[in-house]
């Protein structure tokens, strides 16, 4: 009997497949450790931190799908704009909360500001091209 | 007519030959996919029932649609694999309002109330998680490509429906009280209803063909493991009892009470002090279904009936 094993998570999530327990966390698994000194260029820092957070229910990040309109630093505070792929998105409160966890790990981080734009709404044009190719191996069409 | 024998067809699935069409197949392997199917499909379709009336007990507007979007893809799941069904020569008419209730191949645990929100998350932690747990394992295992295909969007919708059962579990055990009373309860009843539904130990398997056509890749006990292995952590993580732990020197989950044992569904009370029971007395109480079998169906299938006369023009 031969099986193919893929490669399974350790710890908590324990014996599920690892693209299961990544997706499932937001990425958090994944999520790089936060950097040792304030960054020259915070603004690039905070997309590069937002390029680990994943969306809940496809497994590309939060910028290649198109969710993050803009990025502004203050000091210490870092707000996000960000929309949803619909007004009734049910993953909005996941997807806030997994961009808060992410940016509040970085010490030179102090607030996160989350400010939700709609107009222009989301279409999926908005997919960047990396974007679109995870998802065609991935097997979904957009 | 195959263009295999069935020595044939078993030979080049194990040497990783993907099955594509009727043609590929003997009756023995239709066979044993028509019963992996049925069964996928017939417990994603429960699902839809059993979570709908449970999502009235959800907090906010933003909850109702994450509840309702989980509900949105069994659904879409059932749909897939009741299509795939209809590819190897079934009706999915049918299936799905052709069936007495208890004709449908859904585990036991779906045939169960869930009478509150706490009930809800835990089948999203718990059964979702079986659910994906199988489900992983076909996809990397099965010889049958069209479904190896089809799995890859539903066990990605899947994580989420894991992860809400995961995020709420973790804020109702938070808020203590009487939510986390409600949460331990849901844990009572649901981790040795999951532990169940995975079905008899391997010592005791009857052979299916399904490891033979390579339908699947793991065994009833390993899969059992698997499931035990992400469950139980999250339990202790949370400070939830459940009744199972790792035994080091066995290197694997082992089970805290007597399995199988008798299963009150009006008390929704495992009988653990009265020691374990028979297999064939476990399949006797899934063969006289749970107490919301006959609802849930009536639910999926009930309004079937008067618009598809109207659309007839057969209207009374």
């Amino acid at each position: 009997m031969s099986t193919t094993a893929l490669p399974v998570a350790r710890g908590r999530d324990g014996g599920l497949p690892v693209h299961v327990s990544v997706h499932k966390s937001g990425g958090r698994d994944l999520w790089s450790a936060p950097l040792d000194e304030a960054p020259s260029d915070p603004v690039a820092a905070t997309w590069d931190a937002l390029q680990e957070v994943l969306d809940p229910e496809i497994p590309i990040s939060l910028p290649e799908l198109g969710l993050i309109y803009g990025v502004g630093v203050d000091r210490g505070t870092v707000t996000v704009r960000l929309t949803f792929t619909a007004t009734a998105c049910p993953c909005m409160e996941f997807i806030k909360e997994d961009i808060t966890d992410r940016l509040e790990s970085e010490h030179w981080i102090r607030e996160v500001e989350l400010v939700e734009v709609w107009d222009p709404p989301w279409t999926s044009d908005r997919i960047t091209p990396e974007g679109r190719a995870k998802l065609r191996e991935l097997g979904v069409s957009a | 007519m195959s263009r295999f024998t069935d020595e044939e067809l078993k030979q080049k699935v194990q040497e990783g030959y993907m099955v594509e069409s009727l043609e590929d197949m003997t009756e023995g392997y239709r066979k044993a996919l028509r019963v992996q199917l049925t069964v996928q499909a017939d417990t994603e379709l429960m699902s839809a029932p059993s979570y709908w009336m449970a999502a009235r007990h959800a907090p906010s507007t933003n909850t109702q649609v994450s509840a309702h979007a989980i509900i949105q893809d069994e659904l879409a799941h059932a749909n897939i694999a009741y299509r795939l069904l209809e590819d190897i020569g079934e009706s999915k008419e049918q299936l799905v309002y052709g069936r007495q209730p208890h004709e449908f191949k859904h585990p036991y645990g779906f045939d169960q109330p869930l009478d509150n929100w706490a009930e809800l998350v835990v089948a999203n932690g718990f059964f979702d998680r079986a659910g994906i747990t199988l489900l992983s394992d076909v996809y990397q295992n099965t010889s049958y490509a069209p479904l190896k295909r089809a799995l890859v969007k539903i066990d990605m919708e899947e994580t989420f429906h894991l992860r809400h059962g995961e995020v709420w579990m973790r804020r109702l055990a938070k808020a203590g009280g009487e939510a986390r009373e409600l949460l331990q309860k849901a844990v009572d009843w649901m981790f040795p209803m999951t532990i169940e539904w995975f079905g008899l130990p391997d010592d005791l398997k009857r052979h299916s063909g399904q490891l033979d056509y390579r339908l699947k890749g793991l065994t009833n006990d390993q899969l059992r493991q698997v499931w035990m292995a992400s469950t139980v952590p999250l339990c202790e993580e949370l400070g939830l009892h459940a009744p199972a732990h790792w035994d080091a020197d066995k290197e694997e989950y082992v089970l805290e009470y007597p399995f199988p044992c008798q299963y009150d569904a009006v008390e929704k009370h495992w009988a653990f002090d009265e020691g374990e029971i028979s297999w064939d007395a476990v399949f006797e109480r899934w063969k006289g279904r749970g107490p919301m079998n006959e609802i849930y169906v009536e639910h999926v299938q009930r309004s079937r009936g008067d618009v598809a006369k109207w659309l007839d023009g057969k209207a009374a």
